[in-house]
């Protein structure tokens, strides 16, 4: 029998992995939300007195009682503008009004549906997504503005041989963790609070509660068991203080679990739409490229204003062009809040950047590899953030995936039996969020075994087990003999956020340095026993060797009566771009990735197919081949359903298709029948993470593939059915025949 | 809510009685009363397989089955799968083995799909596996290694002894 390729596969095959959801504490109370039914609304009245009448029901809160409460009354990890719950108006469909405990579950959700709530209409016409007005004030929309200046784009524009303008839209997807939110709060005795909770951002959490409850953020204490997936959804506080509010009331622990329907506006993708402005020489170079991207951050800021600054950072597409000016905007609505989400805002701007270049290509008539070779970034080229790049592969990596294809120049669609097929490609850049701070502590027992100490969390990437093999490396121990923690802020040390395909590098950066840390402390103790001097004590293979002799770590261990011996590590990145030009340090490293795909186009009922898949990423050192596959496996089914069918449907600021009844994502049915994963690798490379690498490149290498066997492009995602038949039908009104 | 009723079923082998109520799901019942946490809450409208449990051998979701309607039958959840010493079932170790899983709530439900498929049809062809398992989802994408293991476990049981 072949080794586990994960620590926990046990656990995971027989259901007794444990979740949030599993967790439940005596005398524990059930909660459920009242959700607003308007968009944009005064709350004239909140009657609770039908739902106070249930059985079982402790208490129903509504925004004003939460003021008599310890605890803020406005959240949020950029700007406190989210209300815990809304008492004066109401922003989108969903929004809390009012919250439940009760002793059963069903008691929670029967009293929460009988919450009566009175509007008040406001008046309409304010700007709308499209309609950006900066300054806030009554009439603003905007969020916030991120910015990027370089060289001098309008006279390069001006004398440029050509000029092409084309914009592109995304709308808001949802990231489905089959395990919704969920949490579990219990507070006190004391200033004591505990929360069991679906967050990828422990830490942040923690201080957050802890700054909403104004007390001391160690006074907080953020358990996180594993998480059933999280894809961005579960970064920052989201239904931790309406469940804190509900235990401070209730005075006893309350766990509250999301529905489907709730999870759907609980946080979203941002919908986006881009135009790019690009200038090129008579060579085909880019010599200028503005962007404009409007992100919808809903009705409140979440982490939007972060979101936005690195869609707009990665707008311009990774590409060397001496002249960039990015305006990238978060703007708010009535719609539910937008978030992080697997790529931040930078698969919005693939799916414009490349889907731009293969435009360009096709209006210059130059073969679009040929296109994107002249002008991809190469080492020693400068960011247009201002930043020296090392380590440039998109090259590489996309001449790889086009090859797989068997690309050879502008091919023609094959068209047979009402169906065209065709291929395409792209390539992406990515970074990765800087600066940032990972800490780990690794406790060696006196039987040899090594406990590691972090707060990464566990959502299914195998960071447990990425964390334990470079442990055991580093150490010479065997990886079963490396246990890895959950996370707990009263006892693992501090993680900044597990999120930004992070972990692998920076915790296992953190770890690394924790094992050297008690190597040093080892060969001390290892001197002491052995009566040698400490430089002449080394750590080889999982044992301590010294011309005086060897010994076990665990007779270290014992033989020093140190009962066990505990090493601590840090890796922290700099970075940070000035607000006004966006110069400085975007990312302490990039993640790069091309995929390339054929598909075939039904003409007659516009269903598109996948036929294959080629995604090729940047890895630097593959940790665990098994997992990295899995991650690459996973951004082609994510970016598929987003590609293809994946899209809120809102109607009057009320979603339509909250339910996976409605909403698809994709099945195994939907997966490409070839899909090649490959992992580019080097000698002493430092690691990549993979987590949303392979990702941006799928909806544009899917659309260009699309674009060429329809002969038109459509701009906006989903390429649904409906679409492709509409493009058919346009382009066949106008007489040029498609190449 | 109406008042409870008392059901006889079986579960995992064993007989059990329980008082349910009539808007009570099976997947309700099997976590809150018989703290059985495999089968998973995904959707709640029978859409994504991640409550999928096996009643009389036969796949259902647990959040749309009445428990009322589990009375005198026969509930195999994944906490039943394992032998006496703890052992996997074969299908557990092929999925273990080919890594057929990220955040793997969807896992116990794919598992116990696979089991009926393979129950069903010892040899089945790539597209039957495929096509079978497809009102379970895997929101982490991975389906290729699913498939793996799915061929996997049926060649290991269809092996002798």
């Amino acid at each position: 029998m072949s080794e586990p390729t994960l620590i926990d596969a046990r656990e995971r095959v027989t259901g007794r992995l444990e979740l949030v959801p599993d967790v439940a504490l005596p005398g524990m109370l059930h909660a459920a939300l009242t959700r607003g039914t308007r968009p944009h609304a005064l709350v004239t009245r909140v009657d609770t007195e039908a739902a106070r009448r249930v059985p079982g029901v402790k208490l129903v809160l509504t925004g004003a009682d939460i003021a008599g409460l310890a605890i803020r009354g406005h959240f949020g990890p950029v700007l406190r503008d989210q209300p815990i719950l809304a008492s004066d108006r109401v922003r989108f469909v969903g929004e809390p009004v009012a919250a439940v405990a009760a002793s059963s579950l069903a008691a929670a959700r029967e009293a929460a549906a009988l919450v009566e709530v009175e509007y008040g209409e406001l008046p309409e016409g304010g700007p709308t997504f499209r309609d950006v007005v900066l300054n806030r004030g009554d009439g603003g929309n905007v969020c916030n503005h991120f910015k990027i200046r370089k060289g001098d784009v309008d006279r390069a524009l001006d004398s440029a041989a050509h000029v092409f303008e084309d914009t592109f839209s995304t709308p808001a997807v949802q990231h489905v963790p089959l395990e919704t939110h969920a949490c579990l709060a219990s507070v006190g005795p004391g200033p004591e609070v505990t929360l069991w909770d679906t967050t990828q951002t422990p830490y942040a959490v923690a201080a957050h509660i802890a700054e909403l409850l104004d007390i001391d953020a160690s006074r907080v204490r953020i358990v996180v068991p594993s998480l059933g997936g999280a894809y961005g959804a579960k970064c920052y506080t989201k239904i931790e203080p309406v469940t804190v509010a509900l235990a401070l009331a209730a005075r006893a622990p309350v766990r509250l679990e999301l529905t489907r329907e709730e999870e759907f506006v609980t946080v979203t993708k941002h919908a986006s739409e881009i135009t790019l402005t690009t200038g090129l020489d008579t060579d085909g170079r880019i010599v200028a490229r503005a962007t404009s991207c409007l992100f919808n951050t809903g009705a409140y800021a979440d982490i939007g204003p972060r979101v936005i600054k690195n869609g707009g950072y990665g707008s311009p597409g990774p590409y060397a062009i001496p002249n960039v000016r990015v305006d990238s905007y978060a703007v708010y609505t009535n719609l539910p809040p937008a978030g992080a989400f697997r790529g931040y805002g930078q698969a919005q701007a693939a799916w414009a950047y490349e889907s731009q270049m293969d435009l360009i290509a096709e209006r210059l008539s130059v073969d679009p590899l040929e296109l994107r070779l002249r002008n991809l970034l190469r080492d020693g080229d400068d960011y247009h953030t201002g930043e020296r790049l090392h380590v440039c592969r998109w090259a590489e990596l996309l001449q790889s995936s086009a090859a797989a294809i068997d690309w050879n120049g502008g091919q023609a669609p094959v068209r047979a039996n009402g169906k065209a097929r065709a291929k395409g490609f792209a390539c992406v850049i990515k970074g990765q969020v800087t600066p940032s701070t990972s800490t780990a502590t690794v406790k060696l027992n006196d039987d040899g075994s090594l406990n590691v100490l972090t707060s990464s969390v566990e959502m299914g990437q195998g960071v447990k087990t990425a964390l334990a093999i470079l442990a055991s490396e580093r150490l010479g121990v065997p990886v079963d003999q490396v246990r890895v923690s959950g996370v707990d802020t009263a006892i693992t040390p501090y993680d900044q956020q597990t999120s930004a395909s992070r972990s692998t590098f920076c915790m296992g950066t953190a770890v690394v340095n924790a094992v050297d840390d008690l190597i040093w402390k080892l060969r001390l103790l290892g001197a002491e026993l052995l009566g040698a001097p400490a430089e002449d004590v080394r750590i080889e293979a999982g044992a301590l060797h010294a011309p005086e002799g060897s010994r076990s770590l665990a007779d270290v261990v014992r033989g020093t009566r140190a009962g066990n011996v505990i090493g601590h590590g840090r890796f922290q990145t700099e970075g940070g771009l000035d607000p006004e030009t966006g110069q400085g340090v975007a990312a302490a490293h990039w993640h790069q990735a091309a995929g390339a795909a054929e598909v075939e186009v039904d003409l007659e009922t516009g269903k598109i197919d996948v036929l294959r898949y080629h995604t090729a990423v940047y890895a630097g050192r593959v940790v665990n081949e098994a997992q990295a596959t899995l991650q690459a496996h996973g951004n082609v089914a994510f970016g598929l359903g987003q590609t293809l069918f994946e899209e809120l449907c809102f109607d009057g600021g009320q979603l339509r298709n909250a339910n996976l009844g409605d909403y698809m994502i994709a099945g195994s049915e939907d997966m490409p029948r070839s899909l090649v994963t490959e992992t580019l690798a080097e000698e002493g490379a430092e690691i990549h993470g993979l987590g949303e690498t392979a990702l941006p490149a799928v909806a544009p290498a899917i659309g260009n593939a699309v674009a060429r066997a329809l002969g038109c492009r459509i701009s906006s995602l989903p390429l649904t059915p409906e679409k492709v038949l509409r493009a058919i039908r346009d382009r066949e009104a106008v007489p040029s025949e498609p190449a | 809510m109406d008042a409870a009723r008392e059901i006889e079923l079986t579960v995992n082998g064993e007989a059990r009685a329980l008082d349910v109520s009539s808007t009570d799901t099976l997947l309700t019942v099997l976590r809150r009363d018989l703290a059985l946490l495999g089968a998973r809450e995904g959707c709640g409208v029978g859409m994504c397989g991640a409550c999928t449990v096996l009643v009389d051998g036969l796949p259902v979701s647990g959040c749309l089955m009445p428990a009322l309607a589990a009375a005198g039958r026969s509930v195999t959840t994944v906490e039943g799968l394992e032998g006496r010493n703890g052992e996997l079932h074969p299908i557990q170790q092929a999925y273990v083995e080919h890594t057929a899983f990220q955040c793997s709530y969807c896992t116990p439900g794919f598992v116990l799909a696979t089991k009926a498929l393979l129950d069903g049809n010892s040899d089945p062809t790539e597209d039957e596996a495929r096509a079978y398992l497809a009102g379970n989802l895997c929101r982490c994408g991975s389906y290729v290694k699913i498939l793996d293991a799915v061929l996997d476990a049926a060649a290991r049981l269809r092996a002798p002894g």
